[in-house]
């Protein structure tokens, strides 16, 4: 029984007009629907049960700011110090957005990434942003800024001296999150002692911003962990999904292609090595994109 | 290895096809502008498209269940990718 279906489905034949049923155009349609329906119950999951299926994240301020470092000493730049009066400006960007639900580096209020900076009293000469959302690990979520022009620029400024992290966990947008915000910063003391510096031959190192600092990224990163119990990304579930769709589909396109070839069935449907060329193209892009998106 | 009869007859069609996919890959992975990605995936599938018209016109057996199943594939592909929560659009 279970033999029959398989070749019904999967195996080009006399019985099924030597094309696998799934490759027909009403299974096309019903892998469409499904795939649609799919994408709708997680979203209304999302919204109505927002603790079923929370993102869960692994990514921590001290992830971030160690893989941050990492960058910049493969090129050779100094590490960036951890500031806690930025993380606190970073925070308070976080809630701004998950408050007034909004993801862009200006809110809809006319706030702008500096007057973050301002309300924490953080006096600077230079001074940047990254945000990112729906990162499930910190591994993606640095490539996918190194891959940007415009945050790798950030990250590698060898302007920047100082840093705030802040990956907060909310609802944007009614669906579950988690946003991560780096702001960058050089105060204007350390512009001013480098220029003292710069007469004296000596290097300035902040060593009291670094301690405090790090017991503020272990209790932030602390905090972090008691939400990871979070359960299943709704975006790994719909990977997944549309990944076992996408993979079936290629595999039996082979599978009829092969035997077809083998056989030597002449027969009236499309290019079976086209539909896997523009299959196997979609997929790739679909596996090459990034989990979340930064701005 | 098994070469599929009609590609060892029109390998310039499937060379050409190959070319479409690969460089519209590539240009995706190197150009970080979503305005620009979705460009390139419009290119890619419009061309996959014309191509399956060109080559089934040149075999004589363009049907309109052919051009269906052609547009389903694309449609298949296009809203797993537009819909797909990772993309970068």
């Amino acid at each position: 029984m279970l033999k029959k279906l398989w070749i019904h489905y999967f195996i080009p034949q006399e019985k099924n007009n030597h094309r696998a049923a799934i490759l027909k155009p009403n299974f096309l349609l019903l892998f469409l629907v499904l795939y649609l329906l799919n994408q709708s119950i997680v979203k209304s999951l999302t919204i109505a049960k927002p603790g079923i299926l929370g993102y869960s994240s692994e990514i921590t301020a001290q992830k971030v700011l160690d893989q941050t470092n990492n960058e910049r000493t493969k090129l050779g730049l100094t590490p960036l110090v951890y500031n806690s009066v930025l993380s606190e400006s970073a925070k308070e960007k976080a809630d701004d957005m998950f408050t007034n639900n909004y993801w862009a580096h200006n809110s809809p209020q006319g706030k702008t990434p500096w007057t973050f900076f301002d309300a924490v009293g953080y006096k600077y000469s230079t001074a940047g942003e990254n945000l990112a959302k729906d990162f499930y690990n910190t591994d993606s979520l640095v490539k996918a800024w190194m891959n940007s022009p415009t945050h790798k620029a950030n990250i590698i400024n060898n302007k920047y001296k100082e840093i705030g992290i802040a990956v907060v966990n909310g609802t944007l947008g009614d669906v579950k999150t988690t946003l991560v915000v780096q702001h960058f910063g050089t105060p204007l003391m350390a512009t001013a002692q480098e220029i003292i510096s710069q007469k004296s031959d000596d290097i300035v190192v902040p060593e009291a911003v670094d301690q405090s600092s790090t017991q503020e990224i272990t209790s932030q990163a602390n905090v972090l962990s008691e939400n990871k119990e979070k359960l299943i990304s709704p975006l790994t579930l719909s990977k997944i999904f549309s990944s076992i769709i996408f993979i079936v589909l290629i595999i039996t396109l082979f599978i009829d292609g092969f035997i077809t070839v083998k056989n030597n069935i002449h027969r009236f449907t499309g290019s079976t090595a086209g539909h896997i060329g523009f299959l196997f193209f979609i997929f790739l892009i679909m596996l090459f994109n990034q989990q979340g998106s930064i701005f | 290895m098994i070469i599929p009869k009609e590609i060892k007859q029109k390998p310039v069609e499937y060379i050409l096809l190959s070319l479409i996919f690969i460089i519209g890959f590539f240009l995706y992975i190197f150009i970080n502008n979503s305005q620009s990605r979705i460009w390139i995936v419009s290119g890619v599938t419009f061309s996959y498209f014309g191509w399956s018209l060109y080559h089934h016109q040149k075999r004589g057996d363009l049907h309109t269940s052919i051009i269906i199943e052609y547009l389903l594939i694309i449609l298949l592909g296009l809203v797993f990718l537009l819909f797909d929560p990772f993309a970068i659009f």
